[in-house]
């Protein structure tokens, strides 16, 4: 049997649960080059440094080292589709039969000055200059939301935080503000969820296997855009206050966004809210049932809250790996010389864990001051949910520890999701006494 | 009473404070940051939203106590 590198034990499923002393032996050598060509960087100053670096782009299309090529997959559109979608991130046509449909990558895939045109435009109706109260004018829709879920979990003795609460709480919101008829969500969550499993790097799995998932993977996406093109067309005829409504006719100096634009940004937008949020809040409580006298205090001080959630985005983000950067120049750094056009992979929860950056790294601890933690990135390409995702975080947590008695893990460890990237439980079983009013 | 202070040096404009308290804290343009220095209280949990959201940790937050700020007034009168 080969030999793993460091790298490639984090995609290997068997250390989903506990990715951090990989992490730690990843750090003794700041940037390693992979035997596929890529480089890994793994400590809290190159990672930063790195997102500051207008020589380090997201355009997988100025890539000139493919890794982890797939067996039989060799277009520039495949690639295109294989190495964005792991950051849910593009809006790449996937066809495996060589259509002329355009790649269009979502903003998350774009460098400068295309990037930061798009980024406007998409921010345009969700936040400041033009709409700085949409995030906060949520909170107490959020708060409903939160209780009428931990409603549902009144009479019961075990629940399932994923299914009953993380997952839908995130879903709900995303699709309100996209605008999606609640008739739909389910057939969104399919498809979600087939997107994001069906991109599996995990190298235990044989070429083929990976192929399958990747076409299969590839069509679902197709479905997923096809969805948002018949959904922008009834929000043009009918436009609504939901942000897609805002997308397609409330613009700003840059002027309407382009469709091709509109649908990769959408897409986007949804997916994220499908897969990311939910782990945070999952990923929370597991952390606050592991320190139970965090828990209890949580309990007694509810504002403890908005430091413990930057806490857990820096002790158990859910985005754990920016895979997708590219080097647009030749870039020394850390002794290392990273080439022009390689792939470069930055291991943000490796960052946030590094004892050269933060006092006591392995420690859960809600009341860290000096917390410039890497949970959203950082530079250009800082994560254009994190408003929404704390909010809703924030609320979760404080409802389900305010609601629930004696809430505690059935057994530990929870099973994990496929993903490495986008890491949480697929499962989080607890056992409650019952539910306050 | 609640003061603010935000080291401008520092603001990068990410504007995550504009998000979690939007009329505490607002975007002149898009690069530069202005902002209430003396909220009412009542916009506490916004504003301590607000620093904890901020990536580059440039907000502060502290509290005056009134009768002091009067003194200080009175001195700076006197000068």
């Amino acid at each position: 049997m080969i030999q793993q590198s460091l790298y490639e034990q984090v995609l290997d499923y068997a250390n989903r649960a506990n990715p951090y002393p990989l992490y730690a032996q990843l750090r003794q050598t700041p940037v390693t080059r992979q035997t596929d060509g890529s480089y890994v960087v793994s400590t809290y100053r190159e990672i930063v440094s790195l997102l500051h670096d207008p020589r380090i782009g997201s355009d997988f299309r100025k890539r000139s080292v493919h890794d982890r090529p797939p067996a039989g997959l060799s277009t520039n559109k495949e690639q295109a589709f294989k190495s964005q979608v792991p950051e849910v991130g593009t809006e790449a046509s996937a066809s495996n039969e060589g259509s002329e449909t355009e790649v269009v990558p979502s903003f998350i895939g774009l460098d400068p000055p295309e990037h930061d045109r798009i980024r406007r435009q998409a921010t345009w109706p969700f936040g400041p200059p033009h709409k700085p109260g949409r995030v906060a004018d949520m909170e107490s829709e959020l708060i409903c939301l939160a209780n009428r879920q931990i409603d549902t979990m009144k009479g019961k003795s075990s629940i399932d935080i994923v299914e009953d609460f993380a997952y839908p709480i995130p879903v709900t919101m995303i699709s309100k503000l996209l605008g999606v008829p609640p008739e739909d969500q389910a057939r969104l969550h399919a498809l979600s969820e087939a997107i994001i499993e069906g991109i599996d790097l995990d190298p235990q799995k044989s070429q083929e296997e990976r192929k399958r998932r990747q076409e299969q993977s590839g069509q679902t996406f197709k479905d997923l855009e096809q969805y948002m093109e018949a959904l922008i067309e009834r929000h043009r005829k009918h436009p609504g206050s939901d942000l897609l409504s805002g997308l397609i006719t409330d613009y700003g100096p840059d002027g309407p966004m382009a469709q091709p634009d509109i649908v990769s940004t959408a897409s986007l937008l949804l997916i994220a809210g499908h897969e990311t949020t939910v782990n945070l809040i999952t990923n929370g409580m597991l952390t606050l049932l592991r320190h139970p006298d965090v828990l209890e205090r949580l309990r007694r001080e509810p504002n403890l809250v908005i430091r413990l959630v930057e806490e857990l985005l820096r002790y158990e983000p859910p985005v754990q790996i920016l895979p997708n950067r590219v080097a647009l120049a030749d870039i020394t750094i850390a002794g290392t010389i990273i080439q022009k056009g390689s792939p470069v992979i930055l291991l943000l929860a490796s960052g946030s864990r590094d004892p050269a950056r933060f006092h006591d790294p392995d420690k859960f601890d809600p009341d860290r001051r000096d917390n410039m933690h890497l949970g959203f990135g950082c530079g250009i390409h800082y994560c254009y949910g994190a408003p929404l995702a704390r909010l809703e975080t924030q609320i979760a947590l404080t409802e389900l520890v305010r609601r629930l008695e004696n809430p505690r893990l059935a057994y530990d460890q929870p099973p994990y999701r496929q993903s490495a990237t986008l890491r949480g439980p697929r499962h989080l079983i607890i056992e409650i006494d019952g539910v306050k009013d | 009473m609640l003061r603010i202070v935000v080291d401008l040096n520092r603001c990068e404009s990410y504007a995550q404070c504009v998000f979690a308290a939007p009329t505490v804290f607002w975007m002149k343009d898009e690069e530069s940051l202005e902002y209430d220095y003396a909220p009412d209280d009542s916009l506490l949990v916004q504003v301590e939203r607000a620093a904890a959201a901020c990536p580059v940790q440039a907000i502060s937050i502290c509290w005056l106590d009134e009768q002091l700020e009067q003194q200080g007034g009175n001195h700076s009168e006197q000068q």
